[in-house]
């Protein structure tokens, strides 16, 4: 089905009626699982992703795919172990995708090594840090919600990090290879956005502009990678800002509940 | 598994300390590729190229086949990556390591992903028969920077290589050896190459192109950027490691484009002199009349 | 995820669990009756892009969400040339299903798709599934099409116990909220559906008198006790476990003379499967007498000894069970699973009890 393009022209509106640089409803919980050390659920639009963390726990005894090992070979370091399971009713047509297809190898990988860069693995020498995040539903960008799914998820399982690894898409109006100045970058792109235009995910540290995961897989005139980039940028400090509430808000609530004690330091922490 | 020994304490410490130098262990500047080599075997399709110690052969073949059903009008084309123990002890035959993936994907994005063949010219009977195109790529040694090397490789060995010339009379399809008929190159939209930073330092400063594999063991991020000399991005993998400026991965994407061209008028001039070998004499040496007894 | 999986108790853990678990009534370490069920959380049609999905949380923590997906599919071995012999009342007759048309899959992080004990899960949930017969006769379409529906569950949770019970119950909460679309076209030819989503039939219509998908339940013995719903820890000491499928028998029969019948549900046995239970792989207590570290006259004594302790039981002292289970258990593990008003009917009841949508 191709994307009507012309009628963005128009009214400069997309075709679910969002603007250039809106985000889609991002709806996210922690803390999702009483049996994990870290969970979390996270709606991008109408993609769904669930994550489970288990760890820093001893390394078990090495079985199946478990996953790209980001440290590997040192011990000195944990090791990020993510698997991605991609459900059959994912998508609109039931697609299984074996567990050793290498595009899932690609995005295990991914994650595991962008997590690995943000987590404080040196403290937990000679363990395991298991990552696993399940997607329900795809609607596109779907790297950068398992990347946000898995921030989280490590978040509530209290592995110390620098900062949250956020990502987000972007791409760019009109599917014109060559040269065309006229076209807009977008933000945060729906499955058919991704099928028709060119487009990106980026995943930065935090709010700083510093890029852990740049992925393109589209064939896009070197110009526009800036505009693209710069959206994309942007939208990670949208997408920090609303993970962050999500923790505050459960960390509050946690403590309003008495779950937790509150902490040190926080006395002037708003709780109403 | 076995495994690749890793650079002691002091080796880690002394390439850093001399990054921050801003010295290479081989003396190159920050942007400098290895010496580039390209040859062409006699056989059409075979592409051996060599960068510093990496070597890589890819060789194209192609064959008649039926298409996929639900792409009657397309031939196939695929890339088939090895990675076998004699480039290093760490790969396995018949287990795909990380790195193997990583290279058949990137290959995959570069060159099949991007439309560089154009799939639909290899259509012979619609749903019926169509050419499948294979590129096999073997790691002969393995230096470092082998994404590079490997897609300059494919794209040579598809470029340099020729497919029997076939016909269809009254729905009968004729291949022809090349005996019969000269074969007939591929029809060939772009040509993509992969230009891979590698990244050093707390903050990953420090960007290097073409790093050994010494250095790739020392590294902290890397990402790979594929173009064609028509300034169009064919992927971008940055696969996670310690995160960069922005900014900075603007400039090497910069960078990467006049390697790329640079890359390609190499390509151009080598199968401009490969064809020049192989017609030796040219039309006025079949003219003559003197044989070589 | 094996029920071999490892627990971490001692022996004299195991002993003392074993003994509070065989006493008349049993004592469980949560506190619950024998017949008791955990507490669980379900919820259903929580994926909009499915034609029904559930969700279930354990008490445990684990937890499992189950997608059906159906897609049309032209049916194998139909010839289009016997058109005229057929009759309507033919017709009727040929609303057969076929195994195949179900295609259930398992996944369960960490483990293979291919992996032993994952298909063995799966094989024990398509087996109760389609044992009788009937499941699949609802897929038909006309004589050229079928739906296909695919099965896919999930395990999102590190699998803690042994997952069977909480797969089966997603799965029965997740065909209960299946809905195919409404079909508009008539007779054999290539089926076309009524779009609109709200006037889509349920795979197993609301109402009473029908059948329902079939639950498979873990039951444990230990010693005369039988135990639902048994923890992991519970498992360790088990001397019989038992996965037991049922499904509702049809009530079209029974309906007819049995008005003044007593409450609940006819019951039907759909398949029983032996689970090897993790207690055999625990290792055995010492008793005192043989014990060097006790120092007594044990010091002196050498192997031989120690390889008959293997043999007799010590009073306290924790001993992996081994050999089978008597028939006699069996029955009896059987017979309280079918009981009308038992335990199974209960946990259709409760089930019954979430809102679909």
């Amino acid at each position: 089905m191709p994307l009507d393009t012309s009628a963005y022209s128009l009214a400069l509106l997309r075709v679910d009626g969002r603007r250039w640089n809106e985000l889609r409803r991002i709806h996210a919980q922690i803390r999702t699982q009483a049996a994990a050390d870290g969970s979390s659920y996270l709606e991008m639009g109408h993609t769904k992703v669930m994550c489970v963390v288990t760890g820093p726990s001893e390394p078990g005894p090495r079985r199946g795919t478990a996953g790209a090992g980001a440290a590997g070979a040192s011990k000195a370091v944990a090791e990020v172990a993510v698997s991605v399971v991609v459900a059959g009713f994912s998508s609109v047509d039931r697609k299984k995708r074996g567990r050793n297809d290498k595009r899932n190898l690609e995005l295990q990988s991914t994650i595991a090594n962008a997590l690995a860069a943000s987590l404080h693995t040196h403290l937990f020498p000679h363990s395991v840090i298991q990552v696993s995040l399940h997607v329900l539903s795809q609607d596109g960008s779907l790297l950068a919600a398992l990347i946000n799914a898995a921030t989280l998820a490590c978040v509530d399982a209290g592995i110390p990090m620098t900062d949250y690894v956020v990502a987000c898409t972007a791409g760019s109006t009109s599917t014109y290879a060559a040269g065309d100045e006229s076209a807009d970058p977008l933000l945060d792109l729906n499955h058919q956005e991704e099928q028709e235009l060119p487009g990106l995910t980026v995943a930065t540290l935090g709010e700083s502009d510093r890029v852990a995961v740049l992925v393109c897989e589209s064939r896009v005139q070197v110009g526009r990678l800036e505009g693209m980039l710069a959206v994309g940028v942007d939208g990670c400090k949208q997408v920090r800002e609303i993970l962050d509430r999500v923790v505050r808000d459960k960390g509050k609530r946690m403590v309003l509940e008495g779950t937790v004690a509150k902490g040190e330091g926080l006395e002037d922490m708003d709780l109403d | 598994m076995p495994r690749e020994a890793e650079p002691s304490l002091n080796e880690r410490q002394f390439i850093l300390q001399a990054l921050q130098e801003n010295l290479r262990l081989d003396g190159r500047e920050f942007d400098q590729y290895r010496p580039l080599e390209l040859t062409f075997g006699d056989q059409y399709g075979v592409a051996d190229v060599t960068l510093g110690k990496t070597r890589v052969l890819a060789k194209a073949s192609a064959e008649v086949t039926v298409p996929y059903v639900d792409r009657p009008l397309d031939g196939i084309f695929n890339i088939a990556t090895e990675l076998s123990p004699m480039a290093s002890p760490a790969f396995e035959v018949g287990r795909p390591t990380e790195t193997e993936v990583l290279l058949s994907r990137l290959l995959e994005k570069t060159v099949r992903r991007s439309g560089a063949l154009d799939t639909e010219s290899l259509c012979l009977v619609a749903g019926q028969k169509v050419w499948s195109v294979r590129v096999d790529v073997h790691v002969l040694s393995h230096d470092g920077n082998l994404i590079d090397a490997a897609c300059l490789a494919v794209v040579a060995a598809l470029r340099h290589f020729r497919k029997p010339d076939t016909s269809m009379e009254s729905g009968i399809l004729t291949v022809y050896t090349p005996a019969e008929r000269e074969p007939v190159a591929l029809s060939w939209l772009h040509s993509p190459f992969c230009v891979t930073w590698s990244y050093f330092g707390d903050e990953g400063e420090i960007a290097l192109l073409d790093a050994t594999w010494r250095e790739e063991q020392v590294r902290v991020g890397s990402c790979t950027i594929s173009l064609n000399r028509h300034g169009e991005i064919c992927q971008i993998a940055k696969l996670g490691g310690t995160p960069v400026e922005a900014v900075t991965l603007l400039q090497c994407t910069n960078t990467a484009l006049t390697k790329v061209k640079e890359f390609s008028s190499f390509l151009d001039k080598k199968l401009a002199e490969d064809i020049k070998r192989r017609d030796k004499g040219g039309l006025m040496a079949e003219l003559s009349a003197e044989n070589d007894r | 995820m094996a029920p071999n999986q490892h627990v971490l108790l001692s022996p004299a853990e195991l002993a003392y669990l074993h003994e509070a678990l065989s006493l008349t009534p049993p004592i469980r370490p949560d506190g619950r009756a024998p017949t008791q069920f955990r507490p669980l959380v379900a919820e259903t049609e929580i994926l909009p892009g499915t034609n029904g999905s559930a969700r279930i949380c354990f008490a445990d923590g684990t937890e499992a969400i189950v997608g059906v997906k159906a897609e049309v599919e032209r049916t194998r071995g139909y010839h289009g040339d016997d058109e005229e012999e057929g009759g309507e009342e033919k017709r009727e007759q040929e609303r057969e299903g076929q195994d195949e048309w179900v295609e259930l899959t398992v996944e369960i992080p960490g483990y293979r798709e291919d992996d032993a004990s994952t298909a063995f899960l799966a094989a024990m949930l398509s087996e109760a599934l389609l044992a009788d017969g009937g499941f699949a006769k609802k897929l038909w379409i006309n004589r050229r099409f079928h739906w296909k529906l695919f099965l896919d569950i999930i395990l999102i949770s590190p699998p803690l116990s042994y997952p069977l019970p909480l797969l089966s119950l997603t799965t029965h909460l997740a065909l209960l909220s299946t809905r195919l679309p409404r079909l508009k076209s008539e007779g054999d030819e290539d089926p076309f559906f009524d779009d609109d989503w709200a006037a889509a039939p349920y795979l197993y219509p609301q109402g009473t008198a029908t059948t329902r998908p079939p639950i498979t339940l873990l039951v444990m013995a230990v010693g005369r006790n039988i135990i639902f719903d048994p923890t992991k820890e519970e498992l360790a000491v088990a001397d019989v476990v038992l996965a037991v499928s049922v499904g509702e028998a049809a009530t079209d029969a029974s309906s007819t003379k049995g008005k003044g019948k007593a409450p609940g549900r006819s019951l039907r046995l759909l398949s029983v499967r032996t689970v090897d239970p993790p207690s055999r792989v625990t290792p055995p207590g010492v008793p005192n007498a043989t014990n060097s570290a006790y120092g007594i006259a044990a010091s002196a004594q050498k192997q031989p000894e120690a390889r008959t302790v293997e043999a007799q039981a010590v009073e306290g002292v924790w001993r992996a069970p081994r050999g089978g289970a008597k028939p006699a258990v069996m029955a009896a593990l059987v017979q309280k699973v079918l009981e009308r008003g038992g335990v199974a009917d209960e946990v259709l009841d409760a089930l019954d009890a979430v809102e679909l949508g």
